[in-house]
Formats: C-alpha cells, structure tokens, sequence
C-alpha cells in the first residue's frame, strides 16, 4: 500500500475538530456509490428501535432517492442550524406536518394472506405522500436521466443546534464519544429540537409525549449485547453492500479520519447548516450523459451544481481527488484511499474499541 | 332664629353622611388592595371543585392581565391569551383556585408534531414568606407550579427556575376543566396544609404570593411561550390590608369624624 501520494497530510491530527467537552466523537462514512435503496438498514433500525408505541410514522435511519422531497417532505427547506460558523445564533425553524412524514398506514394483509381474497395488497387508507413516495424519480430527461440513494441517520453533529434549541437541557452530547442523546426524563415534548435541527432528525413522539432520535445503537457500541460483543450500528452491520465506515473521527489510524481530514473525500451533508455533522459522504459517480443515438459524451450526468448544492463547495475537490486515484489504479498503481472505500474487512471497516482502555 | 335652625339641619345632614360613609366605606370603596386574590369561604358541600358550581357567583372575581413571558425560545413575544379571570375560595380543608379565560379552540391532544395543548398554571412559593424571582423561581428560592394540560393532566412541579421543573411523585393538586362558549374554566383544589417537603403550605400567617400562566396550543405555544401574571397574593396575613383591621379602620375613621362633627354642632348651636 502507498501513501506516497497522498494529500496534504494532517497526519499529525491535532487538527480535529471536537465539541467542547467530548473525549472522542463517533463518525460514519457511508459511500453513496454503493447504495442500492434495499432500505435494509432502515428496517434493521426500526425492528430494532422503532416499532410501535408511538414510533411507527418514525424513520431514525431513512434512505430517500436524491433528488427528491425527503423524508419528512421538503426537509431541507424546514430552517434549524445556526446562522454562520460562529454558532452564536440559530435559524429559525419549522415543526414538519404529519403528512409531511406519511402516516403508518396499515393494510388489508388479513384479507389477502388469510381470508383468500384477490384485491391486491394497498393500505387500508388513500394515502397522499409517505416515505420514499418520488422513490426512483430523481431528475433529468431520459436518457440522461439520474438519481442516487441518500442514506441518514442523525449526524451527531458537532455543534448540534438540536441541544441548543432545548429550554430544558434535555439533549446533551455527551462526553465520552459525542453521540446526542434525549433524556427522556427531562424531554416535556416542547419540540424545539425538532424545529431546531436542519435535517429533521428529532421525532415527537405522541404516546410518550416526548421527543426521541437516533441513540447511534449506543448499548451495540457499547457492548451492551448477550456475550458483551461490540457491534457497530444495526444500520451499518446490516447493509448488504457494507457501504458504512463506523470508528471515531479522531482515531488517526482509522480510515474515516483519512477520508475526512486527510484524503478530505467524504463529505457533510449540507455544511452550510453549520451543525458539523459527524456522518460523511463519498458523494455519487454516474456514467456520463448520452447523446440522443446513445454515444457517451463528457458531460456529468449528476449535474455538479446539486452536488454541490447537497455537500458544498469542497465537493469538486473530493470528486477530482477520487477521480485521479481511479486513475492511477486504471493505470496498474496503488492508491491507498481506493483500498479503504474497497476494503471489505469488517476489522478495519468497524473501529470502534481503539479508546476503550482510556 | 332661622340661620341657626338651618344650621342645625345642615348639621344633620352632615352626620348622617358620615355615618353613612362610615359604614359603607370599606365595602363601596372596593378596598381590595391593588393584586390581592380574595379567598372568600364557602362550603364543601357547595362543590367549589366544580366551575360551574352556583358558588362561585358569590366568589369576587379579579380579572388578572397577561403579558408574553421574557423567554429565549423562539418567537416568545408571540404569544394570545391577554388577561385571566381569577377566583379564589376555601373550605376547611382545601384551597380552590378558578380561572377562566377566552380561547377559540379547546386543543385537547397533542397527537401530531404540530399539535399543543392547551394549558394553565399557577405558581405559588415553596417558602411563602420570601418572594421568588417570578420567572419559576431560583435555586434558592423554589416555587410550586400546578400545571394543567387540556388533556386532563394535572402536574404538580417543584422548580429552581426557568427550565428546571421536575415533578412531584404524587400530585396533591386535583383539576376539573371546563370548555364552554369559547372559555376555559378550570378549577384546581389543593389541601391547605401541607407538610410534605417543598410542598408550599396555605396554613400560614401571612400573605401567600400567587402567579398564573395561559398557554394557547392552536398558537403552538408551550414552555417559555406563554402569557404570565405578575405576582398576585392570596391575603392570608394579618397585615394592615387584611379585611379585618380594614374594617376597623374605617369604623374608627368614622366614629372620630363623627365626634368631630357633633362637637362642632354643638359650638355652632350655643353661639
Ligand atoms: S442531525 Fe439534527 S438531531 Fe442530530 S445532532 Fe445534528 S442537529 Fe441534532
Ligand atoms: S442497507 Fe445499505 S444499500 Fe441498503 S439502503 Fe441502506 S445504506 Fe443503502
């Protein structure tokens, strides 16, 4: 493996950014080049946090199709995050409808698995809009139409305006590895978490009357489970592409903090809201467009403008970066930073136990 | 002759004006100190838990205005319920607290993200001899805050200022709410005693403070949003604004006019 050429080297690393007051900050890394939208790690989330009492229209982990209204709808136009990187003053922002999430419908599976009758399988409601509803649609005209899955998760974000907007301290980050959790003893269902994060990632809960959010399978990590193994989230364990880095952004000799701070190839989602998430993203490839008698023509497909629209500015950079190491492996050489978004060892993919004898 | 039979009816006159005053002063005056919340006695069996309850015609009402809380959250000055009716009674046993006020939506669920309920509270000391800042006390200075959701809950919190509620284990505190013509009417009754630790108790000598809070759901307005009172009392001290010492007062303003008056006449009439 060689590193020769690598980039300008922080390898040092004092240069991570952490909260004030977290030890190490948990990150994930997930290439959306891999995702095939199967919603395996959105179903291995809910069976495992978000069935039932209350927590059924709740998507803790969603992937939605990009471009697209997200889920909850329009979500990146619903305000929260801070007004610059001064952190000093959030945005306002705005509680989603509940049809904006889609309701957990139920559906007529008694009637067509057991009494034998030959309607097909539809909610027992008309519903309008739910999650994954423009599902596939993405952009474009045929035949350079496009699109690609976009996988979230609460970012655990480093400067999270969630925390802030809370009247009761309720949200905290906390110390030990920055994962933003909701005291549900505390939580009085005020919501202001909800309108205060961008990315709409703090669900109200009506049964329990509180507001509650992706925990980053805290007791996995944490080694929780029978035999006390450590297991990184169920969404990232689950997929079957295994396209999800988990370790700590601060491990210097963890591949998450060589895309991050070093090969600086994986990517916030929209920085601009200044929350500094801690999931990042190897933005997408697509073939180039096509000319109408299907000759390939050098034209980006995914128009670089919504790239940079989703992942900001530095995105031309990390795709350029990824581009040239591509090339460099075309040509017979080695590229380091190939190899980690390649690697298939779960050793390296999960790193998750460096800091536990601190 | 006749000046001095005109001044003798003008005499008259004059006495029986005061003695008039004297005994109609201290109700026509509506000597009720600016923000006090008479507590008027009546009896168990009248139901005063219920609002509608015939009872609480004969209760004196304060209308009490409200004023958007000082609050960080968002949009705070923002806020729909302007004044809150206030009447107080006891029995023996308990304390009762009747408030009423206008809101065109009785928001009784909070079951979706945009829904709120619609809410009161009232906020009393933990120690009642030392006013607490009024914004949910301090640290040093706890408040007791019953607080009603139009879901028919009825909390009873303990709290060290803003943010800080935490609730008690078993709520003292009873509610029966009313939504009628576009009001609330919510009545919440309370033991007067209480030895219960940082329970406040009304088996007091003195003046108890009391403040109110309205939350609107429809407006999407909880916590810090919400329309407040300033500090009322509940006059259960002997002090000089106290009914009792009122009365005498008056009675001794009177009588001393009164004497005033007579002796006067008399000077006038042996001239
Ligand atoms: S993604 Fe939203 S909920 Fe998660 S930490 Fe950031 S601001 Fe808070
Ligand atoms: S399990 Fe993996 S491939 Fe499937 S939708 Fe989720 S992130 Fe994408």
């Amino acid at each position: 493996m060689s590193t020769d050429d690598g980039p300008a080297a922080q390898a040092d690393g004092d240069g991570v950014d952490l909260a004030d007051g977290v030890d190490h900050q948990v990150a994930m890394v997930m290439d959306l080049n891999k995702c095939i939208g199967c919603q395996t790690c959105t179903v291995a989330c809910k069976s495992l946090w978000t069935e039932g009492g209350g927590r059924d229209y709740m998507y803790w982990n969603n992937v939605e199709t990009k471009p697209g209204k997200g889920y909850p709808r329009d979500w990146e136009d619903s305000g929260g995050g801070w007004k610059d990187a001064e952190h000093t003053e959030r945005k306002p922002g705005d509680i989603p409808e509940q049809a904006d999430y889609g309701d957990a419908w139920s559906f007529n599976h008694e009637e067509v698995m057991y009494n034998g009758g030959d309607q097909p399988l539809r909610p027992d409601s008309d519903p309008e809009w739910g999650p994954n509803w423009d599902e596939d649609q993405g952009a474009g005209e045929y035949p350079n139409s496009y699109y690609f899955y976009l996988p979230r998760i609460c970012n655990h974000c480093t400067h999270p305006s969630c925390v802030e907007a809370c009247p009761r301290k309720a949200i905290y980050k906390r110390e030990e590895d920055g994962i933003v959790l909701i005291d549900q003893e505390r939580c009085r269902g005020y919501r202001y978490c909800v309108e205060g994060c961008p990315y709409k990632k703090v669900y109200y809960n009506a049964t329990q009357k509180t507001s509650e959010k992706c925990i980053f399978c805290y007791p996995r990590i944490e080694g929780e489970g029978p035999d006390g193994e450590t297991f990184a989230p169920a969404c990232a364990e689950d997929c079957p592409p295994q396209l999800r880095l988990v370790g700590f952004l601060d491990d210097e000799q963890g591949p998450i903090h060589k895309l991050v701070e070093e090969y600086e190839v994986a990517l916030p989602l929209h920085p601009e809201y200044q929350t500094q998430p801690n999931v990042y993203y190897i933005p997408p490839f697509a073939p180039p467009q096509h000319s109408e008698d299907g000759e390939t023509v050098d034209v980006d497909r995914i128009p670089r403008n919504y790239l940079e629209e989703l992942f900001g500015e530095r995105v031309h950079d990390a795709l350029d970066t990824i581009e040239k190491e591509r090339d460099k492996v075309n040509r017979g050489g080695d590229s380091e930073l190939l190899d980690m978004l390649t690697d298939t060892n779960p050793a390296r993919k999960y790193r998750l136990e460096v800091f536990d004898d601190e | 002759m006749s000046e001095r039979r005109a001044a003798a009816v003008g005499a008259v006159v004059v006495v029986a004006l005061l003695l008039a005053a004297a005994v109609a002063g201290p109700t026509a005056v509506s000597a009720r100190p600016a923000n006090e919340i008479p507590v008027q006695s009546v009896a168990a069996d009248e139901q005063p838990q219920r609002p509608t309850s015939e009872t609480w015609d004969t209760v004196p009402s304060v209308s009490v205005p409200l004023t958007s809380a000082p609050s960080g959250v968002p949009n705070a000055s923002d806020t729909s319920v302007e004044s809150v009716r206030v009447q107080s009674a006891q029995t023996d046993e308990r304390l009762y607290l009747r408030l009423s006020w206008a809101d065109g939506t009785a928001d009784r669920n909070a079951s979706s993200p945009r829904a709120f309920l619609d809410a009161a509270a009232v906020q009393v000391p933990v120690n009642t001899s030392v006013r607490p800042p009024i914004s949910m006390g301090s640290t040093r200075n706890l408040v007791n805050v019953w607080y009603w959701s139009a879901d028919g809950e009825t909390e009873e919190l303990l709290a060290g200022g803003p943010g800080s509620t935490t609730e008690f284990d078993q709520a003292a505190v009873e509610t029966t709410a009313r939504y009628d013509d576009g009001r609330w009417t919510v009545v919440m009754s309370r033991p007067l005693d209480s030895d219960a630790a940082n329970r406040t108790s009304f088996a007091v000598d003195n003046n108890v403070d009391v403040a109110f809070a309205v939350w609107n759901g429809s407006e999407m307005e909880r916590s810090g949003r919400k329309s407040v009172s300033e500090w009322y009392y509940f006059p259960f001290g002997p002090g000089p604004q106290g009914p009792p010492y009122e009365s005498i007062l008056w009675a001794v303003a009177g009588l001393a006019i009164v004497g005033v008056a007579l002796v006067t006449i008399e000077a006038v009439r042996k001239n």
